[in-house]
């Protein structure tokens, strides 16, 4: 049998024992925090009744009641409830990391661009890339409102500078050797940054890109715990007002799940653009 | 070469000063001025830290000359130029294109028609061996190809003046030999008046007598010789076993301060 092969047994045996430890323990504490609410929910509640209960945040539409309507609570109610949050939180995701990215990417090169744009741009972000994250949750829902574009700007913010950071780093790492070249052979600066620096950037940048997707999606809850009336993460905060653990748990595993097909997508797409890269870069 | 050929580089009073970390000024290139008719073949020889390489980025347009004037073709440079093309000691072979999109780098700058720049680049291609490669990734070819890769993207570029600096210094003896014929092949490849002017850097004082018209030698920033290199062409491992040769090979060693081996190396001066 060969190594790769042999890993994806083991991980698949770790995974396996990490699901077995929840049901053990779920078992083996028995508290509940309120009357019918297990502190440690196994396996066949989750997928059950708490599954049902999501059904409590479905807010009708295509022909499907909602609870707050006087339906009774419906798996079908559940699914489309648990899909539409995701979608939200997804969208408000996306358009954070586009726009973040975008952004981000821009300032990064314009501190190598020329004298001037350093000048101008280095400071100030330098200056905003140490203001913590999370302090800054209340600030933007008091100054952008708790509305798509305040979260989608926290979401963007928080990707921005490490994408940002990134660029910076990545441009400075690019051999000189490419840049001479370039220029020898005639390139103007656009044409030189178009078509060296920014491939030369991209294995480095694919990094700081698939960290920054990690900040990102605790960026999303964060925008959504404060006074988003949609999306995951005002699910959780729901949850945890009545202290339903069973709720916040399956959204958090919601999220596990989000989370690693995020990773293994982009990784995918990016890999598409290093085809020229030795092995080692690309995975 | 004669004084019939128009003058493609001159160099008048060229210096080019650095400021190292500790503050000193260092002088790489110093009051340095020469003349190059087109056509020519020129080696720089000299021994490493002389500023020969100093003195090729000038030339290139990468490095500024602190004092001085550099014309090409009769017009001052400023700046990288189409003109002159330049292959680099290290590997400048962007990893990131298919070979033959490296060679047509400069044509696709210069806004040529995608047709005609990747007829052109074949023609290089094939010229330096490689057309068999030319949808493969650089990472995938051996130190010489990529050379190769190199040169042929400079010679298609269509600059009158190419410079060259210490191209084959960290290839084995064999592929450094082959490339030397690829570099006069391609050199010779449109006639004898239709040559271009070559500067090529190097330490190596054999490698320097098998390519050069000229070597004019470098020692600490400053031009200490300027030898005509008479043997006919094409070149033969017996042409380095001419008297002539011999004794100019004696006078570049002297010049390294490596002539000791060498009986009677004063009189051949």
């Amino acid at each position: 049998m060969n190594l790769a092969i042999r890993d994806r047994w083991v991980s698949f045996g770790v995974f396996v024992a990490i699901v077995v430890i929840w049901q053990l323990l779920s078992i083996a504490f028995p508290a509940e925090a309120a009357p019918g609410e297990p502190m440690v929910a196994g396996w066949q509640v989750l997928f059950t009744r708490t599954f049902l209960t999501m059904a409590d945040y479905w807010q009708g539409g295509f022909g499907v009641p909602s609870v707050a309507e006087g339906a009774e609570r419906s798996y079908l109610a559940a699914g489309l409830s648990l899909l539409s949050h995701s979608a939200y939180t997804i969208v408000r995701l996306v358009c954070g990391l586009v726009a973040g990215g975008v952004l981000g990417l821009l300032l990064g090169l314009a501190v190598s661009w020329s004298r001037w744009t350093r000048r101008l741009v280095d400071l100030p972000v330098q200056f905003l890339r140490t203001l913590p994250l999370l302090a800054m949750v209340p600030l933007f829902q008091l100054w952008f409102g708790t509305d798509f574009i305040g979260e989608i700007l926290f979401v963007a913010y928080g990707i921005g500078v490490i994408v940002f950071a990134g660029t910076v780093n990545a441009v400075r790492n690019v051999p000189q050797i490419y840049i001479d070249n370039a220029r020898a052979l005639g390139a103007s600066r656009a044409a030189l940054y178009r078509t060296v620096i920014l491939p030369a950037i991209l294995p480095e940048m694919r990094s700081s890109i698939l960290l920054s997707l990690g900040t990102g999606w605790g960026a999303v809850l964060g925008a959504e715990y404060l006074g988003a009336q949609s999306g995951l993460g005002y699910i959780i905060v729901y949850a945890q007002q009545f202290a339903y653990l069973d709720r916040m748990f399956l959204i958090a595993l919601l999220f596990i799940l989000y989370t690693s097909v995020s990773y293994w997508g982009l990784s995918r797409l990016t890999a598409r653009f290093l085809e020229w890269a030795p092995p080692s870069q690309r995975q | 070469m004669t004084d019939t050929q128009p003058r493609m580089i001159e160099l008048a009073h060229v210096s080019r000063r650095f400021r190292r970390a500790d503050g000193q000024q260092v002088s790489a290139v110093n009051d340095v001025s020469f003349i190059i008719p087109e056509g020519e073949f020129v080696c720089l020889v000299g021994p490493s830290g002389c500023g020969k390489s100093t003195l090729l980025q000038m030339l290139a347009g990468l490095l500024e000359p602190s004092d001085g004037d550099i014309a090409v073709g009769g017009r001052q440079i400023s700046g990288p130029g189409p003109d002159r093309g330049m292959v680099f000691q290290k590997d400048s072979v962007f990893p990131w294109m298919r070979v033959i999109d490296n060679v047509e780098y400069g044509l696709k700058c210069r806004g040529i028609a995608p047709a005609e720049r990747r007829e052109i680049a074949r023609t290089y291609l094939r010229h330096v061996g490689l057309s068999h490669v030319e949808r493969a990734w650089p990472r995938e070819l051996s130190g010489g190809m990529l050379k190769r890769v190199a040169i042929a993207t400079v010679f298609a570029n269509g600059g009158r003046v190419l410079m060259l600096d210490e191209p084959f210094g960290a290839l084995d003896y064999v592929t450094r030999h082959q490339l030397h014929d690829v570099l006069l092949n391609l050199w010779n490849a449109d006639g004898e008046g239709r040559r271009r002017t070559v500067l090529f850097v190097t330490h190596d004082v054999d490698e320097a007598l098998a390519l050069a018209d000229r070597i004019t030698v470098f020692r600490a920033g400053d031009q200490v010789d300027d030898i005509p290199v008479t043997a006919a062409r094409p070149r033969t491992t017996d042409s380095l076993l001419l008297p002539d040769m011999v004794a100019i090979k004696h006078k570049l060693l002297r010049h390294l301060g490596l002539d000791h081996a060498a009986p009677g190396g004063e009189a051949a001066a």
